[in-house]
């Protein structure tokens, strides 16, 4: 089976004044096209270095001490994992490097939705601004095009385009080879988008649709506009990419409009123009998880998006992630510490503990029949609405910096054997899909 | 019970280890402690054993009128003579202490009112707080060194008046500090706590809130130290101090400013050993930030 | 009755700005009951109040109005709740002087402290990083007189143990705790001077669910142990579920629904509390009510009830205003209804209860209010169109204030649904 993005035995470990932070001890985590997999953990379980790592997010002190992460056919990582010996100087100038191969991934085929909206978005621009920089930094072809395709269209064109429409009922494969018969290519999303609005009369569709043409531009700017959609990056000319980023950065804001439309927000003309701190909590969630997704990634990390919002704009959240799942092609890993959003979500889980992945498999199971003393424990200590009777694990998260030999587990487990204090459990195969770090699961 | 406390102790000792480790990692740290130490150890030398450093009158410039011209470095004057005749090397070791006394008593002060009063108008707050910053903002309003001099002038020109009025414009900066400081931790729910447990408004500012205010206040000290050293030294230069035959830094070097086209060091020297002083606790201050900013100290 | 709160309500004065004075109205108008040994859960969402409700209890702030009765007798409180509804001042004062803790002066209010506290949420700010362990579980002992020098010493070491912590971490400094461990101390420190009511702000919402559940088992144990009334504020409804005797539901403010723990989770009533039960991930009963927007800004709350903007069933008399059907209609008008609304021509709020369409004739705007009305529920409050000056005028039916209003079996709700005529 193909990957969207698959993590192997991944070792990071923070180097700190006050010895070496083992964050990460062997992670194997696999994700496939098109599914949810849910990431869950305690604090320090090394779930959100998870994340980070593969995003190569990690800061200067980190050191990959051996794996991988593998996506798209490449190591993400290579940078790090050549350094052998650790040391500070060394590790910066490999993780500039490291940042300077992803930028073009970043953002473009790997996103990421941290927990906290307000920190992630820079409160002196518009989000619509925010939400145009990611297009025009990575897909400025779609904007020329689209913009392009306005200016090319004649009035003969929209009308027959919407006639197409009509006749087929707002089916996308026809306004495509329409469009392309025609070569107005970036056309038929904007006009989709306009049929699909619910909020306008038919009379009022119809009118903007016609009106998606003769639009009119400089010379300069359409000549730079062409290069832009033949494959040319954006030109480095002084007062020529001025021209061209203002022209951009305007069909960005048309094409956030559209998207934040599809994600639930209501008003979106008016949103783009707001900062964040006019926003509420929730609706600033939805435009950082609008900025991860609107060029269409391959892989989305989201990093506890539902952990500072209220219960109920948590199930707004949530319901828009199944949405989200549902439309568009993208890859997802939901971190949480909370496993109950994660059965909301995912399709399978993984519970990391102490810097491992102690068992993965299909959401049913893991929630329903863990296989793992932790898992078990885990979801023993979660209370529910029926009022069950809780458990508490005893004893402390063990501390990464001197972790025990053996099982991560051992000191903290009922069934701890003298195997567990020596050695570390290999992940066993208990049943199709389903995987656990557990001796007792070995002898079968 | 015994040993387990001593265990945690030991646990704190290699907290303590960390922080020196923090502190030593930052080279320019340990740099400026050795040379605000060799200051040190001068100032209590001169002021408990003289002789040790060979000086027979401690307190006092030693002038010679037969021979006033300022000569230059040798090996009877390591760093030359000043007008009228005084050794620079050992006016120098003696001037340490006084320079170092004078600043350590307007600073400490200085800081203790500006920190109580910074911290009773936080806790405060309302009239009182209005009323105390309103009151530094008349201080930060008016040039320090105008404010000192004028403070002087009413007082006597002596030098231990002018410290007391170095030590009256110097609270407000503290008081400012402690105040800003002390509304982050007010805000803090232990403060809150202890409230709902009863404790009242005094226990709450001086055993709550003052321990928590005092570190980075120490930083300020340390860094200030350096300021109010070379602000005394200008007041003695430009003659506002009329301190005949005191060892004064600032005083020694303006002995010399009638001859600094021909015998430069005359000011040189006097001037070096201020600005060294005041670089070193600069560095030293860094240091200690640097210990206290947990940021810092992964 | 251990504690009972009685038109408790706090607004937070904004210091003047550019946009004029304001308040935020934090509480509004709570009554809640405390019982000895009880634990009463409080859900909400940020900015509901409840956290606020929790310190006005306390007296740790002064309420704006109403009273906050401590240890009085039942006779008493029914004596007050009747000359309440009696409106009688003047036996309402005379209880209240007597029991009331916002009457109380510093000293009492001090003495009283013995008797109640309170538990923080944040572990890492609750505790003096300067202060050891003992010092810090020591503080209400002495602060009270409760107990000093090494009595109360000895009593630290009885409370570590009965945290379930090792007595030696009586010399330990916060930081040197996991947040769980803090959580113990920080409990330890507050049932030391072993008080009649507790107040819990959110103790486990920053701990990891295997600290938190240890956590709440601990707390049934020290309930069970000492009698204690426990206020268990939390947004975790589960928590709340897994803890408490009855339950407050607050929205905006306000208290919306309270009573047992087991009718109110089964068997919801007010359209809030639906919401936020089902909203709940991992709950599989009954379909799941996803609410649209979110809690409103406090200083200017919606008019009636707070919720109804949110609420799936509201009324025509839930509280809508003519700016909030204004806008709404004008949304309608310049989309769906495209043509109608002349250019330039607006939808004009007048006062609270009416609504001027510019230039648009009334057959035409009633007909959109006919057909709009089933999805667009403030389009319901509207009860007359009729020809004004300079185009439709739209006029709102009065809205009514929702009161508590009683169910069954000690349930109390805040909706308007539940009104008897």
């Amino acid at each position: 089976m193909e990957y969207a993005l698959s993590v192997k035995d991944l070792r990071v470990s923070f180097y700190t004044r006050r010895g070496v932070f083992k964050a990460l001890n062997g992670v194997n985590l696999e994700l496939r096209r098109g599914e949810v997999l849910g990431v869950a953990g305690e604090s320090g379980s090394g779930k959100s270095t998870t994340g980070l790592a593969i995003m190569g997010l990690l800061p200067r002190n980190a050191k990959v001490s051996s794996g991988s992460v593998l996506f798209d056919g490449r190591d993400l990582l290579a940078p790090l994992t050549s350094i052998r010996k650790f040391s500070t100087g060394r590790n910066e100038s490999a993780i500039r490097k490291l940042h300077r191969e992803l930028a073009p991934i970043r953002g473009k085929r790997i996103s990421m939705v941290f927990q906290e909206p307000m920190t992630s978005l820079n409160p002196v621009l518009q989000v619509g601004y925010q939400i145009a920089e990611t297009l025009v930094i990575h897909n400025p072809s779609l904007l020329a095009s689209r913009k392009l395709a306005r200016v090319r269209a004649t009035r003969e064109d929209t009308t027959a385009l919407l006639k197409v429409i009509k006749e087929n009922e707002g089916s996308e494969t026809a306004v495509r080879e329409f469009v392309e018969s025609r070569h107005l290519k970036g056309l038929e999303e904007q006009a989709l988008f306009i049929w699909r609005r619910n909020d306008i009369n038919e009379l009022r569709k119809e009118r903007l649709i016609l009106d998606l043409c003769c639009e009119k531009v400089g010379s300069t700017t359409k000549r730079l506009l062409e290069s832009l959609e033949g494959g040319m990056g954006i030109t480095k000319a002084p007062v020529l990419s001025r021209l061209l980023r203002r022209v951009l950065f305007k069909e960005g804001y048309r094409k956030a409009v559209e998207f934040l439309s599809t994600l639930g927000v209501p008003n979106p003309e008016k949103v783009v123009q707001m900062y964040p701190h006019e926003l509420s909590g929730g609706m600033r969630q939805r435009i950082v998880i609008a900025i991860a997704l609107i060029n269409n990634p391959d892989v989305v990390i989201m990093d506890e998006p539902t952990s500072a919002v209220d219960v109920t704009v948590q199930a707004q959240i949530l319901e828009l992630v199944k949405d989200l799942k549902r439309r568009v092609n993208s890859s997802f890993i939901f971190i949480s510490h909370d496993l109950s959003v994660l059965g909301e979500v995912s399709d399978r889980i993984a519970i990391m503990y102490g810097g491992r992945v102690v068992e993965v498999g299909p959401k049913e199971i893991v929630l329903k029949a863990p296989r793992h003393p932790y898992t078990t424990m885990l979801i023993n200590a979660i209370p529910t609405l029926d009022g069950r009777e809780i458990r508490g694990i005893e004893g402390e998260a063990p501390d990464m910096r001197n972790p025990p030999p053996g099982c991560i587990f051992n000191n903290r487990c009922p069934f701890a054997m003298d195997k567990c204090r020596k050695e570390e459990p290999p992940s066993y195969k208990v049943s199709e899909d389903h995987y656990v770090a557990c001796f007792l699961q070995g002898g079968k | 019970m015994e040993t387990q406390k001593t265990e945690y102790e030991a646990d704190r000792f290699r907290e303590i280890k960390t922080s020196l480790s923090v502190f030593f990692s930052n080279k320019g740290a340990v740099v400026g402690l050795v040379i605000v130490l060799v200051y040190v150890v001068d100032a209590l030398l001169v002021q408990f054993f003289p002789q040790a450093l060979g000086l027979k009158h401690p307190y006092t410039l030693v002038s010679n009128y037969v021979n006033p011209v300022p000569q230059p470095p040798s090996a009877s004057y390591p760093f030359g003579t000043t007008f009228p005749g005084v050794d620079l090397f050992t006016s120098i070791l003696k001037a340490v202490r006084v320079d170092l006394g004078y600043s350590l008593f307007v600073v400490l002060l200085g800081a203790f009112i500006g920190t109580v009063l910074g911290v009773i108008s936080a806790f405060a707050g309302g009239i009182v707080d209005e009323f105390v910053m309103r009151i530094t903002d008349i201080f930060f309003s008016i040039p320090y060194l105008v404010l000192a001099l004028a403070i002087g002038f009413v007082l006597g020109r002596t030098l231990d008046n002018m410290a007391l009025a170095l030590a009256i414009v110097w609270w407000p900066i503290y008081a400012r500090y402690a105040r800003g400081q002390a509304l982050s931790i007010k805000e803090m729910t232990f403060v809150e706590a202890a409230r709902a447990s009863g404790s009242g408004g005094g226990k709450i500012m001086f055993r709550h809130i003052l321990p928590n205010v005092l570190p980075p206040i120490f930083v300020q000290i340390s860094l200030d130290l350096g300021t109010v050293v070379l602000v005394f030294s200008v007041l003695a230069f430009i003659g506002f101090i009329p301190n005949a035959n005191v060892p004064e830094l600032g005083y020694l070097a303006s002995l010399g400013l009638n001859y600094v086209a021909t015998a430069p060091w005359t000011v040189l020297f006097p001037g070096a050993a201020i600005t060294l002083f005041a670089l070193a606790v600069n560095l030293v201050g860094d240091g200690l930030r640097d210990v206290l900013d947990p940021r810092r100290r992964s | 009755m251990l504690i009972a709160a009685r038109n408790l309500t706090k607004f937070f004065e904004l210091r003047g700005g550019l946009t004029g004075k304001g308040a935020v109205q934090a509480v509004s108008d709570v009554d809640v009951e405390v019982r000895e040994g009880e634990i009463v859960g409080v859900v909400g969402e940020s900015g509901s109040g409840k956290s606020t409700l929790g310190r006005l209890l306390l007296g740790l702030i002064a309420p704006t109005s109403g009273e906050v009765l401590f240890d009085i007798p039942e006779e008493l409180l029914q004596k007050y709740d009747e000359a309440r509804s009696a409106n009688d001042k003047k036996t309402m004062e005379e209880i209240a002087s007597k029991y009331s803790i916002t009457r109380k002066s510093g000293r009492e209010l001090r003495a009283l402290r013995r008797r109640m506290n309170m538990m923080f949420q944040d572990p890492y700010s609750s505790l003096n990083p300067r202060w050891r362990v003992e010092d810090i579980i020591m503080e209400p002992m002495v602060s009270t007189g409760y107990l000093t020098g090494n009595e109360a010493r000895k009593r630290v070491r009885e409370l570590l143990e009965e945290v379930g912590l090792p007595r030696e971490f009586a010399y330990r400094y916060p930081h040197e705790l996991s947040g769980g461990q803090r959580q113990r101390v920080a409990l330890a420190r507050s049932i030391s001077t072993l008080p009649s009511f507790l107040v819990l702000d959110e103790p486990t919402s920053a701990l990891d669910v295997s600290a938190q559940a240890q956590i709440l088992q601990l707390l049934k144990r020290i309930r069970e142990r000492f009698r204690i009334g426990l206020l268990l504020i939390t947004h975790n409804i589960a928590v709340v579920s897994y803890m408490s005797d009855r339950i407050y539901v607050m929205y905006a403010g306000k208290v919306v629904e309270g009573g047992p723990k087991t009718s109110i989770i089964s068997k919801p009533q007010h359209p809030y509390t639906v919401a936020l039960i089902s909203a709940v991930p991992g709950n599989s009963r009954g379909p799941r009510v996803i609410l649209r927007g979110e809690p409103p800004n406090l200083v200017d709350p919606p008019k009636g009830c707070h919720f109804h903007p949110r609420c799936p069933m509201v009324m025509d008399n839930c509280g809508w205003t003519a700016k909030e059907v204004a806008e709404e209609l004008e949304f309608l008008l310049r989309g769906r209804y495209y043509g109608m609304l002349k250019e330039g021509s607006k939808v004009v709020p007048q006062g609270e209860l009416e609504i001027l369409v510019e230039g648009a004739k009334a057959e035409e705007v009633r007909k959109v209010i006919e057909e709009e009305k089933e999805e667009v529920k403030s389009l319901r409050s509207i009860y007359e169109v009729r020809e004004g000056n300079g185009g439709a005028l739209v006029k709102l039916m009065r809205y009514d204030i929702p009161g508590m209003y009683r169910t069954d079996e000690g349930r109390e709700v805040s909706c308007l649904i539940y009104r008897k005529t």
